[in-house]
């Protein structure tokens, strides 16, 4: 009998104790199979200054897909109103992609950002992609095709995120926010454009701030791959000498001099001739060491135009601003930088280093 | 589950140095550390980490100038006999205030912390229901089980530091971000840093009242220190490492800079590393709380004169009651309004900073002036 | 209040019955319908009358005749005591300490001429031979194992341990069975402390029936409510003289091949005798993997649990794709499901002991495709969940102590709860809840998450790993041995 009076004595307390928490243990329902997350977001230009947030539904499963959009003027508005609209709840803790529209992207997506940077769930590994292009008509083309399509996009972004491929720019939403939030930077991202026989990657786009500035494509976009996102690139063709190059690497060492007036860039490359048409001898020392020459100057020439195009478009994607920093000494403001970094004197220098060929190439008839 | 916690107090073996020195690092590793480099944010703070880890290590000596005493090791009797008995109950009385603050603000912070990352529609008064209810279960075991409990919690939480070395490797770590090195202007709010800096040191002046269970010799002070000298270089890489990531301007924009980084982090079957880590930070969370229980248990009997009544379970489960609704009335009054939890928090890294610094200087004073000495025991 | 007065005249009662004198009559009154108790006399002389009184099903009837009989017939010395070899005088007639003789198998011979009292053992020696042990199999190494007679134990344990210093110390459990157990340990080496805390609680026990060891653990337990055993069971005889040579102590009961060791550690459950037998760094692996499989078996399910209702967002893109696929048309949640399969698995699991061999593979059969097959098909759960239920029942299997085995289960249905509550975080809690247990057990008063918790760093060398013999040159120090070293120090 006490024992009784006792552990009914607990047990009230015990409730009470409940009863003054307040609640009863209330947890989201996120079980897997009712709810619906989606793993990417298309957002684009609407009516009136509008959003246009589409996406593809339902996202895991493989029921009948389809497009979704709706034009909303804040993005977590349009999630909402996807809920209104599908059996399922959207959840966006599984978000792996934000694809946005080069014409928002002119206008600036600092808020864009800033709502992705909030949301707990939405992880900061998420890629960022611009697509040039109606990305909503193309991904409706798709769904009859491609079942998988945004799947695959995303193995794809994947793959040339780990290890730097060098291949791809793939930007992340942590990388993103880095380089704009942090002073003497400015963020990049890849492009992709809609054409009729799919996405195709175009090159990289600079931003100042936040907002699109320049596209950068082919063969400075090269060039931009392999001074500042990787530092590697799998094959350098330059159409120029009929010569490929592979396996290039780069070292960077950046000098300015103590008034802020010359940069001096210089860009280490070690590489080895993947594939040649041309007519030189490059057997020879000589020849090659002529070669070199000339591709030297050739990027030289490249590098300088690409830089010199930032400097009259004030972003720095390259972060040189950073160089500025010193150990003991009061960091200059970024204005400030800016300034200087219009009128800068850039003195690009590449040195590159062949690997001698090997003597596959020497089968060649004339030799 | 009752059984055993009559003897809530029992003494029957004494842990040597090396507990000293979990000791020491867990109570450290509480909550502030989470928030911490969201208030330090400039580069330079690392040598204020540093300087007042240094300082830390001047207290200790104190402390252990104190535990070396016969007197620590009688526990309440050793107390009375130093300040005689009126004022030891004043002062366990104040005492009280202070756990119930550090309680409240680890267990409120964490709580929101999960809240924020893992479980968003949970009230946190219900979290901190299931907390306090584990702690109660780990109080119950007596305080020696509980010391004990610094061991679990020390494997359970220590290394985890080792997935933020991928934070100072490249690509994510420049040097440049660490610059400039020294202060080049000081602001107010810089002393607000160090403050919650010499709050988050605090915590090892609990040891003054574990006297009884603690071995000691000639090696305690170096014991502590080693404890000490753990957290340093915790915090200080820590720090760095969320320099490396967030970048200093980002700093200061981000609440839960560590947890946020944990984020970043991805594990080819878990994908969200945070969540893991929060869940293992619970047990060093339980640990501590469980030994400010029992704290708080023993000044409230010292406090209200129920010194030679026995301890009982039922007075602990009282005394966590007690607690419980304290917090669910701090939960509600001040945590989940952004202004008023500030205050709390800059009541705490103030309270945390005093009690830290006071209390083994006033001990120790006092000694000076009753003229206890020192006994070598082995 | 009752049962104090009621055991105080049973005492009385003993008591009369054991003052009473030794007699014939006596021994007649009090072995009244017992069919198998025998009183024979043998007339060796006119005026020589032997009595024998035993109970037939006890003793050795063949040998009955060659070491009694015949040498009775045949005596010609004043003293049967002088013919007979090993047969013992009792002593002032007790009749209590004659009926316990007689009851552990001995023959009484009374010599009416000589008012003597005689007790002869002639125990039936039928028992098991030596076997391999089927709990604790092991492909190489020692094939012995205890059988239920506890001499022979003794035997087994003394070849190993030829040694004066190992002690035996017989007690008697039980009011009705009458148990012994004997108490091992080596003078010198154990810590007196463990000696000295078994007597007491075996003084202690007051109860009737003893069949198994497992029996006398309950009542020398500390912690009778907990889920993980204080005591190691094994009937490896090997087991046994390492644990004594390490410095524990070991209970053997008669009529149970399973003898008790302690004091143990949790961690001592994962050691397999095997490990001593393997080469170090292979030993070392296959711990590891043993605790590995003992946090699978406990957390797996409740992991999936909880990201399936709470955190979706841990869980890779590519498995989810799969978990949403095979849970997409299930009419259980994901608690619910794990919930009916565990117990699904645990009523198959336990059939399967209870069966006898040859139904025993049908029940595989129907078990495996029903689990494996039609719960998927008819929809109850998903394929995924069957994968991890195996992975799990497997992993478990693989913890060497049995007891633990069962544990595990209880274990895992309790995270489970957790899990679907709060997610990874009633996990946390779930599993801190079972550390702070642990942490406060003990084992004959030595903390049970030693050397982890107290600390005693130069045990850890045969704790996570088997380090190698030669390294392992200091008795394990949790143990607190009298001689620390286990080599001989040189002069």
């Amino acid at each position: 009998m006490l024992l009784h009076k006792k552990l009914c004595k607990r047990l009230i307390l015990l409730f009470m104790t409940f009863w003054l928490s307040g609640c009863a243990p209330v947890t989201e329902n996120n079980l897997i199979e009712e709810i619906s997350p989606v793993t990417f977001l298309s957002i684009s230009k609407g009516d009136k200054g509008k959003l246009k947030v589409s996406t593809i539904m339902p996202p895991l499963s493989k029921e009948n897909k389809f497009v979704m959009s709706q034009e909303v003027s804040l993005l977590k508005e349009g999630v909402q109103k996807y809920n209104f609209n599908f059996y399922q709840e959207i959840k966006s803790g599984q978000m792996r992609m934000l694809v946005i529209s080069d014409e928002l992207g002119k206008d600036g997506i600092m808020s864009i950002i800033n709502v992705l940077l909030t949301d707990p769930d939405i992880s900061p590994r998420i890629y960022l992609v611009l697509v040039k292009g109606n990305f909503d008509e193309y991904l409706e083309s798709q769904l009859d095709k491609d079942e998988n399509f945004d799947y695959s996009f995303y193995r794809m972004l994947k793959h040339y995120e780990e290890k730097n491929q060098g291949e791809l720019t793939v930007v992340n939403l942590h990388q993103f926010k880095h380089l704009l939030y942090t002073p003497y930077s400015d963020p990049f991202l890849p492009v992709f454009k809609i054409e009729e026989d799919g996405v195709n990657y175009e090159g990289t786009a600079l931003f100042k701030d936040d907002k699109l500035v320049e596209t950068i494509s082919s063969l400075d976009e090269r060039i931009f791959q392999l001074i500042n996102n990787d530092h590697y690139l799998k094959v350098l063709p330059i159409p120029e000498f009929e010569i490929v190059l592979g396996h290039v690497r780069s070292k960077i060492i950046v000098d300015i001099d103590s008034s802020y007036s010359t940069m001096t860039y210089t860009v280490n490359i070690d590489t080895r001739i993947e594939e040649y048409r041309g007519e030189k001898q490059l057997f020879d020392p000589q020849q090659l060491e002529n070669m070199k020459k000339d591709i030297e100057t050739h990027l030289e020439k490249q590098t300088y135009e690409l830089v010199k195009k930032m400097q009259e478009l004030k972003v720095d994607p390259l972060q040189l601003g950073i160089q500025t920093k010193r150990p003991f000494s009061k960091p200059m403001e970024e204005k400030k930088w800016i300034e200087m970094f219009e009128k800068m004197d850039i003195k690009i220098k590449y040195n590159i280093n062949i690997d001698p060929l090997t003597d596959a190439n020497s089968k060649r008839p004339n030799l | 589950m009752m059984m055993g916690t009559h003897q809530l107090f029992k003494k029957n073996e004494t842990y040597n140095g090396l507990y000293a020195m979990l000791l020491v690092n867990r109570l450290q590793m509480l909550y502030f550390f989470l928030i911490m480099p969201n208030i330090l944010i400039n580069p330079y703070m690392i040598w204020v980490l540093i300087a007042v880890g240094l300082l830390s290590q001047l207290n200790l000596l104190l402390l252990s100038k104190w535990l070396l005493t016969r007197l620590s090791s009688n526990g309440y009797n050793g107390f009375v006999q130093l300040f005689g008995k009126k004022l030891v109950r004043f002062l366990s009385f104040i005492g009280l205030f202070f756990i119930l603050l550090k309680i409240s603000v680890i267990t409120l912070g964490f709580s929101e912390i999960v809240q924020t990352f893992i479980l968003p529609s949970t009230d946190t008064n219900f979290l901190v229901f299931f907390i306090l209810l584990l702690c109660f279960y780990v109080a119950g075991r007596g305080v020696e089980h509980t010391i004990r409990f610094v061991l679990i919690s020390f494997f359970c939480t220590f290394w985890m530091i080792t997935f933020f070395v991928f934070f100072v490797f490249p690509p994510i770590a420049q040097l440049s971000d660490l610059y400039p090195l020294i202060p080049m202007e000081w602001k107010v709010e810089n002393w607000k840093a160090v403050f919650l800096i010499l709050s988050s040191y605090s915590g090892p002046e609990f040891l003054v009242f574990l006297g009884p269970w603690l071995k000691t010799n000639n090696k305690t002070f170096r014991y502590l220190s080693y404890g000490n000298a753990l957290t340093v270089v915790e915090y200080v890489f820590l720090f760095i490492a969320s320099l490396f990531y967030f970048g200093s301007n980002f700093l200061s924009k981000t609440q839960y800079p560590i947890i946020n980084m944990g984020r970043y982090l991805q594990n080819p079957v878990f994908e969200r590393i945070d969540i893991m880590m929060l869940s293992f930070l619970l047990f060093n969370l339980v640990f501590a709380v469980s030994l400010f229980l029992l704290l708080f248990y023993g000044a409230s009997k010292i406090a209200f004169g129920k010194m030679s009544k026995p301890t009982s379970g039922k007075g602990l489960l009282f005394s966590v009651f007690l607690i419980f609704i304290g917090m669910v009335l701090v939960n509600e009054l001040f945590w989940k309004s952004w202004e008023k939890q500030n205050f709390l928090l800059n009541l705490q890294i103030i309270a945390g900073s005093i009690s830290y610094f006071l209390v083994p200087l006033v001990i120790v004073l006092v000694m000076k002036k009753e003229g206890v000495k020192k006994h070598a025991s082995t | 209040m009752f049962w104090k007065k009621k055991q105080i005249e049973s005492k009385l009662v003993t008591q009369s019955i054991a003052e009473s004198e030794l007699s014939i009559e006596a021994l007649k009154k009090s072995l009244t319908q017992m069919d198998d108790a025998e009183f024979v006399e043998i007339d060796i002389s006119d005026i020589r009358k032997i009595h024998l009184v035993y109970i037939r099903t006890l003793i050795d009837q063949e040998n009955l005749n060659e070491s009694i009989i015949k040498p009775l017939t045949n005596c010609s010395k004043p003293s049967i005591q002088d013919c007979i070899v090993n047969s013992s005088i009792i002593p002032n007639h007790i009749f209590i300490e004659a009926k316990t003789k007689l009851f552990s198998g001995s023959v009484l011979l009374f010599d009416s001429s000589q008012n003597l009292w005689l007790a002869v053992p002639l125990k039936n020696p039928t028992g098991r031979a030596i076997e391999t042990s089927e709990t604790e199999t092991i492909l190489f190494g020692a094939k012995d194992s205890f059988s239920e007679q506890v001499e022979q134990n003794i035997t087994l344990i003394r070849r190993r341990l030829p040694i004066h210093e190992l002690k035996t110390e017989k007690f008697t459990v039980g009011s009705m069975s009458k148990t012994s157990v004997v108490l091992m340990y080596i003078e010198g080496l154990t810590n007196p402390e463990f000696v000295s805390t078994v007597k007491e609680k075996i003084s202690e026990i007051n109860f009737d029936l003893f069949f198994d060891s497992s029996q006398v653990a309950a009542f020398l337990e500390e912690h009778q409510n907990s889920i993980f055993p204080q005591f190691q069971q094994t009937d490896r005889p090997d087991v046994v003289a390492y644990s004594l040579g390490i410095g524990k102590i070991t209970l053997l009961v008669d009529n149970t091949p399973f003898a008790l060791v302690a004091p143990i550690t949790f961690f001592h459950l994962f050691q397999s005798p095997e490990d001593y037998i393997n080469r170090w760094v292979v030993a070392s692996f296959l711990r590891i993997i043993r605790y590995v499989c003992f946090i699978l078996s406990v957390a797996l399910i409740p992991v999936y649990v909880a990201l399936t209702t709470h955190h979706y967002q841990m869980i890779p893109i590519q498995t989810l794709l799969v978990l949403v696929e095979s849970r997409s048309k299930l009419p259980f949640t994901p608690f619910w499901e794990a919930f009916i399969m565990l117990i699904f698995i645990e009523i198959i699991k336990e059939a399967s002991l209870r069966m006898p061999t040859k139904t025993g593979q049908t029940l595989g059969v129907i078990g495996g495709i029903v689990i494996g097959q039609a719960a998927v098909e008819a929809g109850f759960a998903s394929k995924v969940l069957i994968v991890m239920v195996g992975i799990s029942t497997i992993a478990s299997f693989l913890i060497p102590n049995y007891l633990m085995t069962k544990a595990n289960s209880l274990i895992q249905l309790m995270l489970l709860v957790f899990s679907s509550l709060l997610g990874i975080i009633g996990i946390a809690l779930g599993s801190i809840a079972i550390l702070a247990h642990l942490n406060s057990m003990s084992s004959i008063k030595q903390p049970y998450l030693s050397p982890v918790s107290p600390f005693f760093g130069k045990d850890w060398v045969d704790l996570f790993i088997r380090g190698p013999l030669v390294k392992m040159l200091e008795r394990p120090e949790h143990l607190k041995p009298l001689k620390l070293k286990r080599y001989k120090t040189r002069r």
